[in-house]
């Protein structure tokens, strides 16, 4: 069934890839680019699940989790971080805050769908 | 993937990463400046870092390996474990260099370079002494999995990497994440590397380069293939709708008309005609908005350029820009790229002095060149100022002499103004020995070349020991210029605005009267200058030039342009109009014509030359090649026509006696304090341009007795220069400057007077300078003779 | 059979030219020139084809043949180059052919002067013969305005 996701990240072509990807599942993308502009597109909209980088400027995926996570209307959307960070500690707090799973870049696309299917029951 | 996905991906990277890795630069360069702090250094992360995991997403294994190599080192300093030192700030900029590198390869190519920098590679990791540097055991990690589900991991992780096939990669061995190099051995990766192959190769460069490319920057200006980001501009949304909106509107219009025509309403056909107007109108300046772009994208790689030549030259320099938002159509701002780094380099390495030189003259051992960026009638003005040395016009001269570009004897006629156009003479270059820097086959003559070829002008001004200032002048846009509509010999010409001084209309007596022959050359007197001519009809050969009499009906008109910095009269049939013209380029059947600059198609479809005014002006040879001015006879006397307007320079002598000089003999007007007059033999001088200069009191010369000057202070004085020497005329006042027809008295007895004439309604004295300076200073023609 | 074969055909001072269809962008009628003065005198002028400037090489002059008679208007022949478009002045059209490769000859002997740099080669036809007009070197006219400036200087 076609879901609804947004992807956050400030690089374009990351943020194209991912959701020409998901496009082509048949779900329905919206972007951001960085957190700020993900707060925004969400005010009036809601979504299935929201994907983000966690490094960007103005707001890292970080504190947009936690600030989702403190909307009611987001508190249960799950939430995937886009990772390079080699520092678990950068994971674990994501995770405090709240993010539902993480995916290491660079990963394919086969491996992005994999985890999307696993937070999205169909 | 796809790949018209891959594709565009790649085309993304590249636009991305190219204006990242500015960006990485400009950074870095403030962190080495001390203007460091957390924001500086998580900017400069983030760029590689997103460079690093966009290329890996899009299989470009190489590139991210050497990114990643960045980010360890990057983020070390950004945790605060390292500081950034000289060292490691250079070994980042060759991180960016290289990563440019790969990427122009890519871009060339379609696929990665195999260049393996080894040792920045290897230079990277040993700069990253971490405290606590002991490298963690490799152990297989998944690639994604949730937070609750641990169970999941090593599930996740086998599906796509199994253990036994990680890559142990000496890279990835140093830091904790083999999934990453895992990652790569997973067939459906590999399958987008040699896909991505072909697909990329279409999208920038023809696909004959197939030769090795190197990494290096290309040099050469001329290239033809343009980087994908110089062929991408990023247009701000409310614009482009905009342009949307008003190609609606202009369709609109467009159908009104067409309906129209087939019932023939008039005032509805005008109506719309009006609407059609305004709209196109609004729709060029929309586009044209379009196109703009800051100077700053040019400048942003200054500070790295100023870096690295100051550096290689043991020099001290601080740049400073202004008005970075100064706006020029991409085409112009690619088109000053090449020259304007070619000045900054210039500036550096034959202006700005050694700390050392700069101490000992008494300045700060750091030098400064400053960029400013400015709109001034409607064109943008580049100044390119530094505080140097400045230029040597003696050894410029000199140089030019012994490089036969010039004879010793028109060297020691030039004005300052002549000496400094030599710098742009091809075949001349200042720098005595040629230097890494700026000895790379580009000489200040081509980078006037390039901006006259833009519609654009350079001036240079230059002080000794104090600094160089490069003033240059360029149009907003090339696409759309505002043009003179001429005719002549039955065809329509469009001459670039920019060109245009004024227009003169001479009727009737004047018409057949004012255009006197110098040496064969017509000439015209224009407020007392002479303007050389020339006839457009009779240089392109469509029609004769004045080899018909004038009659009293007919009419000249002379179209006044600048070409070179110099001033020449165009004559053409008839003067049309101004109009923004589209310019088109000549096909190359056409291209070897110099008169010519393109074509663009007028309101009645037919198509009208552009004439390019310096080629034009070359070919008639009204602007001479080596810029010596003919010294002309007959503006060095009064006219004796009594129906000839003449600029005079109005002068007291004496107290209240009136004389006058012909304006064009007085070279500058200068004052002079008592002080600084000196004596040689019995005649009074002072040192003037590193010339001494022989004043004559022209009151006690012409009255015979001893005037008082007004001011004890300091004396006015007219100087007048012949071959390259001066003679100052000591002057009571100097009153003004008029434009008059006037009947000249000729009296014989004056001791150099002309003659007296009533200018003003006043009977003024008219001084004769070739005998006033032969009676009081006899050795200053005998001298130059 | 594959239009590598197929001509645009044309007729100058009785001569009749084939120029490779897939190089001929358009033919349409005499259009009014603006002449380019201190071009070589091959340019008769330039024309705006819906917008563009293209330039107009007349073949008579080009091929060093008699002057057409100025009664006579001129057909365009636009082809396709490098540069863009570029258009050949010719006294008339003829039909596309279609010719068989069999019929291929070098140019003949006795071709001669600038015709011969000019012509590929030659097909014989069963009236007549089609010469196969080089279109690159005929829009080439570098060294050609060189020696008219030098002639001219």
């Amino acid at each position: 069934m076609s879901k609804r996701i947004l992807t956050v990240d400030d690089a374009a072509t990351m943020r194209k890839m991912v959701a020409f990807t998901l496009k082509d599942a048949g779900h329905e993308v919206l972007e951001a680019v960085d957190g700020c502009d993900a707060l925004n597109v969400l005010k009036d909209r809601a979504v299935d699940l929201v994907i983000t980088d966690l490094n960007m400027p103005n707001m890292d995926g970080i504190e947009l989790t936690r600030q989702l996570r403190a909307l009611p209307a987001f508190a249960r959307t799950p939430i995937i971080l886009l990772t390079t960070e080699s520092d678990p500690a950068k994971k674990m707090a994501g995770r405090t805050a709240g993010a539902t799973g993480w995916i290491v870049k660079p990963f394919n696309q086969e491996q992005l769908l994999a985890i999307v299917a696993k937070v999205l029951p169909a | 993937m796809n790949e018209s996905l891959q594709q565009e991906l790649v085309k993304d990277l590249l636009v991305e990463s190219y204006e990242g890795l500015d960006l990485f630069d400009r950074e870095l360069l403030g962190i080495e400046q001390g203007q460091g702090g957390s924001d500086r250094l998580n900017i400069i992360f983030r760029v590689i870092h997103t460079i690093k995991g966009t290329a890996g997403c899009i299989g470009l294994g190489r590139i991210e390996k050497l990114a990643h190599s960045g980010e360890n080192l990057m983020s070390l300093l950004r945790d605060g474990k390292l500081v950034a030192t000289g060292e490691i700030v250079s070994a980042l900029l060759s991180l960016s260099d290289a990563l440019r590198g790969m990427l122009r390869v890519l871009e060339s190519t379609g696929s990665e370079s195999t260049v393996e920098h080894t040792d920045l590679l290897a230079q990277l990791e040993r700069l990253q002494i971490a405290p606590s540097a002991t490298p963690a055991p490799v152990v297989a990690k998944p690639t994604y999995g949730l937070f609750d589900d641990e169970d999941d991991l090593p599930a996740a992780a086998a599906a796509v990497a199994p253990i036994d096939e990680i890559h142990a990669d000496a890279e990835y061995d140093a830091e904790n994440e083999p999934a990453a190099a895992a990652h790569h051995e997973t067939a459906p990766t590999a399958a987008v590397i040699t896909a991505s192959a072909p697909v990329v190769a279409a999208v920038a460069a023809p696909a004959a380069s197939r030769a090795p490319v190197s990494e290096a920057p290309a040099a050469d200006p001329s290239r033809s293939t343009a980087s994908v980001a110089d062929n991408a501009i990023r247009v701000d949304i409310t614009q482009l709708d905009k342009v949307m909106n008003l190609v609606g509107e202009l369709v609109l219009a467009r159908n009104q008309i067409v309906s129209n025509t087939t019932v023939f309403d008039q005032a509805a056909l005008t109506t719309a005609a009006q609407r059609l107007n305004i709209i196109t109108t609004e729709l060029q300046e929309s586009v044209m908005k379009t196109r703009m772009q800051p100077i700053g994208n040019v400048w942003a790689k200054f500070p790295r350029v100023v870096r690295d030549v100051a550096k290689d030259l043991g020099k001290k320099v601080r740049l400073v820009m202004q008005g970075q938002t100064t706006e020029l159509d991409r085409t112009i701002i690619e088109a000053i790229k090449d020259p304007l780094t070619h000045i900054v380099r210039n500036s550096i390495d034959h202006g700005i002095e050694s700390p050392e030189r700069r101490t000992a003259g008494g300045k700060a051992d750091e030098g400064l060149l400053s960029l400013r960026a400015f709109h001034e009638g409607g064109q943008v003005i580049i100044e390119i100022m530094d505080d140097g040395n400045g230029i040597d016009l003696e050894r410029v001269k000199a140089k030019a002499v012994s490089k036969n570009l010039i004879t010793a004897e028109q060297a020691g006629r030039m004005t300052e103004r002549e000496a400094i156009n030599l710098i742009f003479l091809p075949g001349l270059s200042t720098a005595e020995k040629i230097s890494n820097v700026s000895g790379r086959g580009v000489g200040m003559d081509v980078v006037k070349t390039n901006i006259e070829k833009i519609g654009g002008s350079i001036d240079l001004q230059t002080q000794c020991g104090q600094g160089t200032t490069l003033r240059i002048k360029i149009p907003l846009t090339l696409a759309i210029i505002p043009a003179l509509i001429v005719t002549s010999g039955g065809a329509r010409y469009a001459i670039p605005q920019v060109s245009l001084l004024e227009l003169v209309r001479l009727e009737g007596a004047t018409a057949r009267t004012g255009i006197e022959k110098l040496c064969g050359a017509p000439v015209y007197r224009l407020r007392g200058n002479l303007l050389p001519l020339a006839f457009i009809n009779e240089q392109l050969r469509t029609a004769p030039g004045l080899g018909r009499s004038i009659g009293d009906d007919d009419v000249i008109n002379i179209v006044v342009l600048q070409a070179d910095g110099r001033p020449f009269g165009m004559v053409v049939d008839e003067i049309n109009d101004t109009e923004e013209i589209v310019v088109k380029p000549l096909g190359k059947q056409l291209k070897g014509i110099s008169c010519f600059a393109g074509a663009t198609i007028m309101g009645d479809g037919r198509v009208a030359l552009i004439l390019d005014v310096v080629g034009f002006a070359q070919h008639a040879h009204v602007v001479a090649e080596t810029r010596e001015r003919p010294v002309d006879v007959a503006k060095t006397s009064f006219v004796a026509d009594c129906d000839k307007r003449q600029s005079l320079l109005l002068f007291n002598v004496g107290g209240k006696r009136r004389m006058a000089i012909p304006l064009a003999l007085a070279a500058r007007l200068e004052e002079f304090p008592l002080s600084q007059i000196e004596h040689t033999g019995d005649s009074e001088v002072v040192q003037y341009r590193g010339q001494i200069m022989p004043l004559i009191r022209v009151g006690n010369y012409i009255t015979g007795g001893k005037v008082v000057e007004a001011d004890p202070e300091k004396l006015s004085v007219v100087v007048y220069s012949e071959n390259g020497r001066s003679v100052g005329f000591v002057v009571s006042s100097i009153n003004d400057i008029v434009e008059e027809a006037f009947e000249v008295q000729r009296h014989a007895s004056g001791r150099g007077l002309a003659g007296s004439a009533v200018v003003q309604g006043h009977v003024t004295d008219l001084l004769d300078v070739p005998a006033l300076i032969r009676n009081a200073t006899p050795s200053f023609y005998a001298v130059a003779a | 059979m594959s239009t590598a074969n197929q001509y645009c055909t044309f007729y100058v001072d009785g001569l009749f030219f084939g120029v490779e269809v897939l190089r001929v962008q358009e033919v349409i009628r005499f259009q009014e020139m603006t002449p380019v003065p201190l071009a070589s005198n091959v340019v008769s002028g330039l024309i705006n084809l819906r917008g563009q400037i293209v330039t107009a090489i007349d073949l008579r002059r080009r091929l060093a043949l008699a002057d057409r008679d100025p009664a006579e208007l001129p057909m365009n022949v636009v082809i396709r180059t490098d540069d863009g478009a570029v258009s050949l002045l010719v006294d008339q059209i003829g039909d596309v052919l279609e010719v068989d490769a069999d019929n291929y000859e070098r140019p003949p002997e006795t071709l001669s002067g600038v015709a011969r740099q000019l012509v590929l080669g030659v097909y014989k036809l069963k009236d007549n013969l089609l010469l196969i007009l080089d279109t690159d070197q005929t829009v080439d006219l570098v060294e050609k305005t060189a020696s008219a400036t030098a002639k001219a200087a």
